[in-house]
């Protein structure tokens, strides 16, 4: 018996130090971002300092930052609204109406997981070019259209399935056509999993880097892409603008992690039943 | 009980349509182009049929780049799982169940970093003289450890990224697996005086046998996708140590020398063997 509790115990402290693991890098780079340049370049690192704001009003300030931004949140938004409009009704489709193609769709679209970006940017950089479109925000929400409609229809798929169809026979004999069906019925239902759907598509392309590295070079650069130019200055590193810089870009993800976390445990809970 | 109706042709097509456009053009575009002699400072090129498949296969950059994928893909995706394994295990035989939905929050955290984040993370905390996680070493030796210009040590370091960002994740979606399993064969085993370790690997873990596989599956396509980490925080470097393909895919049709065609013979074998290995891989899952 006190071998268990023993095993227990190390169990826990194990568990602890994996916790502790994935929350503390982020921690302590936001306490960076926080820091004068002589607190973060220190022999022992510093718990305890006079906080600054200077790093977020630089980085806040600065025109590229402030232009990444706004790309990010454009080309991001954008190609997120063009893959639910599409992609959640296609979903529905695929679900509820299986014929012959069902099963090919189902893996072309995840087959195009399998391409390496790196396939894919190279030869759109050159199509860009082509037409005039390169380095413009609409030629990324184009390019991005194809993984979030991808992403999309693959995690709605399970979704819609887990629909009641006693439901959406009942509303039939209730006299609705199947759109009414789908936008009354399925849509609301679904609705939990489906935002999660979405907001995974989301941070998916939010976290996105080397497509948009390839694709743009000035006027259409994204978030991550200014923040890894900061990471790649020379030698006087302005550690604490770096620090913030980081902290502003990983936000918007983390304010999804309920909702993620949530389709997660939707996910599994259906096996339990 | 199916009527005939419209909705599923109205539903599907435009969704497929552009997703093949979108996903079609670029690959046929991209196999055309590996057979010309494009540079980016060079509008125009003429056909040299297959000379760029020909000069990679005595390329040593590119012979490298398949070894040091080839060893990121077996590192990264082990190393997921056997953590991934180990913790979920933990998660759901250590700690009560609000505990769990607790732990399990902040074992999210990590991968829903954008990875440009989480490989600057890392990258500070390993630096030579103001890391923190070099501090330890620092303080007990007195010498700077820099394990990201040391050829011997950097692909590990870069992987443990990885490993922190996915094997966290995949112990959350390990511990919902062993949630959905029924207790009765576990109470079966403890009434035989089974002991724990035994109860895991013989009942459990042969149980959730196809899921496994299926996530050993999903990190495998997604350690393809290593390019942001390494990028961030080696270049390559030092010199070509952990140069991956796609990394000297990108090196060539971009930084040094601007050969898209050259580049993109490169991204080509690379999507044949990609495709060839997962449908196989797919086919043999389902």
């Amino acid at each position: 018996m006190t071998a268990r509790t023993l095993g227990r115990v190390i169990g826990r402290l194990i568990l602890g130090l994996a916790a502790f693991s994935a929350v503390f890098p982020m921690f302590w780079t936001t306490l960076n971002a926080f820091k004068n340049r002589v607190d973060i370049v220190t022999p022992t690192p510093l718990f305890i300092f006079e906080p600054t704001l200077d790093n977020f009003a630089y980085v806040l300030g600065r025109e590229s930052v402030f232009a990444g931004l706004v790309n990010s949140l454009l080309i991001s938004g954008t190609s997120v609204l063009i893959g639910a409009i599409l992609g959640l009704p296609a979903a529905y489709a695929i679900a509820r109406y299986p014929n012959r193609w069902s099963r090919d769709i189902q893996f072309f679209v995840l087959s195009l997981r399998f391409l390496p970006p790196v396939a894919i940017a190279i030869p759109l950089m050159v199509i860009w070019l082509d037409f005039g479109l390169y380095d413009t925000r609409l030629s990324m929400i184009v390019t991005y259209s194809l993984l979030t409609l991808a992403t999309i229809i693959w995690l709605s798929v399970p979704a819609f399935a887990r629909v009641p169809k006693e439901v959406e026979e009942a509303a039939r004999v209730d006299g609705y056509g199947p759109y009414a069906v789908f936008f009354r019925v399925a849509l609301p239902i679904a609705l939990r999993s489906l935002i999660g759907a979405v907001a995974f598509a989301f941070v998916l392309v939010w976290n996105e880097f080397l497509i948009a590295l390839m694709l743009t070079t000035s006027d259409a650069k994204t978030l991550p892409i200014v923040a890894s130019e900061l990471t790649q200055l020379g030698r006087d590193v302005p550690w604490g603008i770096l620090n913030a810089s980081v902290v502003l870009l990983s936000i918007p993800p983390l304010l999804f992690i309920g909702v993620l976390s949530g389709m997660l445990n939707s996910a599994f809970k259906r096996k339990t039943q | 009980m199916k009527q005939k109706n419209s909705l599923p042709a109205v539903f599907l097509t435009p969704a497929i349509g552009i997703l093949a456009v979108l996903a079609l053009v670029p690959t046929a575009y991209a196999i055309y182009i590996s057979f010309q002699n494009r540079e980016l400072s060079r509008p125009d090129g003429s056909f040299v049929g297959f000379a760029n498949y020909a000069d990679l296969f005595s390329d040593r950059r590119f012979i490298n780049a398949i070894g040091v994928s080839l060893t990121w893909e077996a590192v990264t995706v082990g190393m997921t799982l056997l953590i991934a394994v180990g913790l979920g295990i933990l998660l759901f035989e250590c700690v009560s169940p609000r505990m769990r939905n607790l732990l399990a929050l902040l074992f999210l955290v990590p991968v829903i970093l954008p990875r440009v984040s989480a490989a600057f993370v890392w990258k500070f905390a390993f630096h030579p003289l103001y890391g923190i996680a070099t501090y330890p070493y620092k303080a007990i030796t007195g010498e700077p450890l820099d394990l990201l210009s040391n050829p011997a040590t950097a692909l590990a370091t870069v992987a443990l990224v990885d490993v922190w960002q996915w094997g966290l994740f995949f112990a959350v979606i390990v511990l919902k697996l062993l949630e959905t399993l029924p207790p009765q064969p576990f109470e079966a085993a403890r009434l035989d005086h089974a002991r724990t370790f035994e109860i895991y690997a013989f009942i459990a873990l042969p149980m959730l046998k196809a899921p496994l596989i299926s996530l050993a599956f999903v990190k495998m396509i997604e350690s393809l996708r290593a390019f942001d980490l390494i990028y961030v925080m080696t270049r390559g470097g030092p010199g070509i140590a952990t140069e991956t393909l796609d990394m000297y895919a990108f090196s060539q049709g971009f930084i040094e020398s601007g050969r898209i065609s050259y580049a993109s013979s490169m991204a080509v074998l690379m999507m044949i063997a990609t495709t060839i290995a997962f449908t196989f891989i797919w086919k043999r899952v389902q």
